[in-house]
Parts: structure tokens; C-alpha cells; sequence
């Protein structure tokens, strides 16, 4: 479904992707893992239109999206949950799930979009219980919830993942993670940024190693489980 | 002659002061619109009022025509004056950052505004009122026609504005830009379209402040500077980014400035404002209507 070859990427002069190619097929779960400063954000940021990368490609269904501007590859069935949530945090929590919708926001896409209100509603139950507070005041795991809701309601094909497990109660995070599951087991395409290891491993098909801008290591997940290098750096022995 | 009783005079100040006190609470809610899209403070406000009092002046009566095609004809070109604002001197820089976009736009006003002076030369201007000069005698107050006309743009105005900004997703879609502008290109949101957007508005509000003002207080190329430090205190004073507030810090300020050039000195007049946007900033930056967590996170 998607295919990076050669993706290069500096940040403020820095080298921050040396090269980078990943083959996410469709309807997997695949993972990347890395320490900090790795380059997995950066990654995510090139494939979403956030940040543009020097060189490579980014070919999605037969297509180069590099270099397209963020706000039109969502279109394309490209939906980012961001680092840090990244919430409009002065919106309430219906404005941004129905922002979410906004690259198909018209009056005859109504019944769609209220559909996938419900449908969003079912998946978090609590932000139907908030959907008229600030999303600012929204705890941790309640905000992730509700990035991960604004990133469905754009009809995603493929959905990025960025760190959804940062800063959120383990009982959330293995509840985000079975949302994930879910999400895949009914046909999201899954590519999956995360410093927790071992949640990642647990829930992807496939798994990318980046360090330092490269890709190190790549194979099955369940493989990668028990590589001692993966086990010694990244799953804590 | 009707003998003037003290009660008259002090309800005249307070018309006086409403009347004043609407056009500061336009200029307020075309500063609102840009910052709640963008954070930043547009200083170029004032010049959009002074653009659409001269304009007007050179529609309406420099070529004759008519009232009801002049007012939008400027509106128009006010607008375009704003969206060229943005494109020639927000858009293209590079890294923006909060501060480089309000300096930016500080050097528009100079520029609009020494441009305004080559067209119309340093006089004054009139434009005749709507509805004409005879003056309406009310609880011992003298009441212009066209004070009806200020405060009616004004009522539409944010009407308008809030219905836009609550119920359209295009307006939400504006508001998500201020709070993120990363997370709204991800939702598909144009950004860069969105500010176009918002200068334009406000170039519009400010158009139309402009056109209702000038038969009362006359138009000239740089009424702007003062008329935006007036705005921006009504806005402060109402907290920024709310259009109640807007209104509420408009007519506070136009009130307290006509009652105290009346019962103080005129000559102080425009130091009554600053004296309250001064104390407004001490004792509650976040306005009347700013939530002080809201306020908190906002970056200016």
C-alpha cells in the first residue's frame, strides 16, 4: 500500500533520515521502533506532508506523495495521530472530531459524517459522555482517545501512529492497544511509532528497527520478540 | 434653544461615548478574527477604517456613485487591500514566528498608510450621512441618524461573525488553526487559505467601520495609528479573541473617553484609554471575558 525508498530528510541541517526505505503492505500492522531522536517522528512527519523530505520517495497506491502538502494527502486516506496528541485544545471534543472530517465536509456527506460520530462514539464511549468539554481539559488518555477519534473520522486507509502510548496509564495503553487491533482487524492499514517496545512488537505483523536515521533491523514482529539484540536494547533484557 | 440639564449632558456624553466606543468594538473584532486564526495582533487594523472612510469618500463623492453601490464597491477593494496585506507581507516569510508577523504587519500599517497620504493629501474628508443631518432630540440628548447607522453595523457585525465562528465548520475550521496549525493541515485544513480568509474578514469589518464613521468624525490617511491602539484596548478590555467581548471593551472605552473628555478634559481624551488598557494589563490580562486558563496556553 505504501512504499518508502530512499527517504532522506534534514532538519535544521541536521541529518535526521540517512536513507530510509519501508514497505507497509495492506492491512498490516507494522511497527517502528527506535530510542529518541531516531528519526521515527521525522518519518511520520515526511509521510503525512508535515515536514518535507530532500530525497526519496513516498509511493502510495502507484503514486508519489512527496512533497504534497499536508493538508491534501489526508484526502488521499492518509489520517496522522500525532505526537503529543496535538488536539485543538480550545474546541470542544464534538468540533474536533468533526474537524476530523473536515477534507469531506459537506451538506451530502451528512449522514456520513454523523455515522462515523457514532461509530467513534461506540469505539470511546467516554468522549460521547464529554463531547461538550474543552478537549484541553481532557486527561491524558481521554486526549489520545480523542486524537486517535479525529484521526478516524478522515476515513483513513492508512493510519500513522505516532507514540500513542506516551504519557498514559498502562490500563489506558492496553486499552488504545486493542482499539488498534481492532481498527486493523476490520481493515485499517497500521503503521505503528512507539518507544514501548514491547506493546508495539506485540500488536504489529511487521517491525522496522531505526537508529541514528537507518534502518537497523527489520523482520516479523513475533521474530524480532526474541532477537537478543531487540530483547537486550529495547525490551529491557 | 432647549436649556441643556445636567442629566441631558451626561446622557449625551454616554451616546457620544457608544457611538465612539461601536467603532472601536469593529476594530476590536477584525483584530479578534486575525488573532484567533493566526495568534497574532494585526496593527494594519486601523488602516483598514481609514481605507474604508477614504475610499468610500472617493466612491461616493469624488465619482458620484450611489450609496448602496459604493458601500460594498469598498468593501471590496478594502478587502483586496487586506488579502494583498497578506500575501505580500504575512505569507512569504519563512519562519514566522508570533513576533516577526505583528512587526510585519506594524510596517504595512506605515506603508498603507504613507500610501493613503500620497492619494488623498493630508486633509480631512466628508461623507454625507445616510440618512441625513437632522438631528433627533432625546431625553435631552441631541442624537445623529448615523449614530444609529454605527451601532446597527455593529449589531450585525458580530452577530454575523458569532453565527460563523459557532456553526459553520469553516469557522471552526479557522479557530482550529489558531489553537494548531499543524494538527489542522492534518485534518485537511489549507492554513495558509485560512489566514488569507481571516485578513480578508477583517479587512471587511474594518472597511465598514470606516464608511459609518466618516460622516460623523470626518476620515483622514492616519486616523489608523490611533484607531488601532483604541481597538486594541477594547479588545484587551474584553479579552482577546472574544467577540462579546469585543463589543462590551468597545463600548466601555468609548464611553469612559467621551464622559471623561466631557467631564474631565478633552484634552486628556485618548489618554483615558491607555490609562485603562494600562490597568487592564496590571490587574486582569485575560479581559473581561479571556478565561484566565485559556489564557495561560495562548502564546501572546
Amino acid at each position: 500500500m505504501l512504499s518508502i525508498e530512499g527517504l532522506r530528510t534534514s532538519y535544521g541541517g541536521i541529518r535526521v533520515l540517512k536513507g530510509v526505505s519501508i514497505q507497509i503492505p495492506k492491512g498490516k500492522v507494522v511497527s517502528i521502533i527506535g530510542a529518541n531522536g531516531a528519526g521515527k517522528s521525522t518519518l511520520l512527519k515526511n509521510i503525512s506532508g508535515l515536514v518535507k523530505a530532500q530525497e526519496g520517495r513516498i509511493i502510495y497506491k502507484g503514486k508519489n506523495i512527496a512533497g504534497m502538502p499536508a493538508h491534501r494527502i489526508v484526502g488521499l486516506g492518509i489520517s496522522q495521530v500525532p505526537e503529543g496528541r496535538q488536539l485543538f485544545a480550545h474546541l470542544t471534543v464534538l468540533d474536533n472530531i468533526r474537524l476530523g472530517a473536515y477534507h469531506y465536509f459537506k451538506r451530502s456527506n451528512r449522514d456520513e459524517i454523523n455515522g462515523r460520530i457514532e461509530h467513534v462514539y461506540q469505539i470511546f464511549p467516554i468522549l460521547e459522555k464529554r463531547s461538550k468539554q474543552v478537549a484541553g481539559t481532557l486527561s491524558g488518555g481521554e486526549q489520545q482517545m480523542l486524537a486517535i477519534s479525529r484521526a478516524l473520522m478522515g476515513r483513513p486507509e492508512l493510519l500513522l501512529l505516532d507514540e500513542p502510548s506516551m504519557g498514559i496509564a498502562p490500563l489506558i495503553v492496553r486499552e488504545i492497544f486493542n482499539v488498534i487491533r481492532k481498527l486493523n482487524a476490520s481493515g485499517t492499514t497500521i503503521l505503528l511509532v512507539e518507544q514501548n517496545a514491547k506493546a508495539a512488537l506485540k500488536v504489529a505483523n511487521h517491525c522496522y528497527v531505526l537508529e541514528r536515521g537507518e534502518v537497523v533491523l527489520e523482520g516479523l514482529a513475533a521474530e524480532l520478540l526474541d532477537n537478543p539484540k531487540v530483547k537486550e536494547v529495547y525490551l529491557g533484557g | 434653544m432647549e436649556t441643556i440639564t445636567p442629566a441631558g449632558q451626561l446622557f449625551q456624553y454616554l451616546i457620544t461615548g457608544i457611538t465612539v466606543g461601536s467603532i472601536y468594538a469593529m476594530v476590536a473584532v477584525g483584530f479578534n478574527i486575525i488573532y484567533n486564526v493566526t495568534e497574532i495582533i494585526n496593527f494594519a487594523q486601523g488602516e483598514f477604517v481609514m481605507l474604508g472612510g477614504l475610499v468610500m469618500v472617493s466612491l461616493h463623492v469624488g465619482m458620484g456613485l450611489p450609496l448602496i453601490a459604493a458601500f460594498p464597491a469598498t468593501m471590496i477593494i478594502v478587502t483586496l487591500v487586506g488579502m494583498l496585506l497578506d500575501r505580500l507581507a504575512i505569507s512569504p516569510i519563512r519562519r514566522p514566528t508570533v513576533l516577526s508577523l505583528i512587526i510585519a504587519t506594524i510596517a504595512a500599517s506605515i506603508l498603507l498608510k504613507g500610501t493613503a497620504m500620497f492619494i488623498w493629501g493630508k486633509d480631512p474628508y466628508d461623507l454625507p450621512a445616510f440618512s441625513g443631518r437632522n438631528p433627533i432630540t432625546f431625553l435631552g440628548a441631541v442624537i445623529q441618524p448615523q449614530y444609529f447607522w454605527v451601532i446597527g453595523f455593529l449589531i450585525i457585525t458580530v452577530i454575523v461573525l458569532t453565527l460563523f465562528f459557532e456553526k459553520t465548520i469553516l469557522g471552526k475550521a479557522m479557530s482550529a488553526c489558531a489553537d494548531n496549525p499543524d494538527a489542522a493541515s492534518l485534518v485537511g485544513i489549507n492554513v495558509k487559505q485560512m489566514i488569507l480568509l481571516s485578513f480578508a474578514l477583517s479587512a471587511a469589518i474594518g472597511a465598514v467601520a470606516g464608511i459609518v464613521v466618516t460622516p460623523i468624525s470626518l476620515m483622514e490617511y492616519d486616523r489608523g495609528a490611533m484607531l488601532a491602539v483604541k481597538g486594541f484596548g477594547a479588545a484587551v478590555l474584553g479579552g482577546l479573541g472574544s467577540f462579546p467581548g469585543a463589543v462590551i471593551g468597545g463600548l466601555i472605552l468609548g464611553a469612559i473617553e467621551s464622559l471623561g473628555a466631557g467631564l474631565i478634559s478633552s484634552g486628556y481624551k485618548d489618554a483615558f484609554a491607555l490609562i485603562v488598557l494600562m490597568f487592564v494589563l496590571f490587574y486582569k490580562p485575560s479581559g473581561i471575558f479571556g478565561d484566565i486558563e485559556v489564557s495561560k496556553i495562548k502564546r501572546f
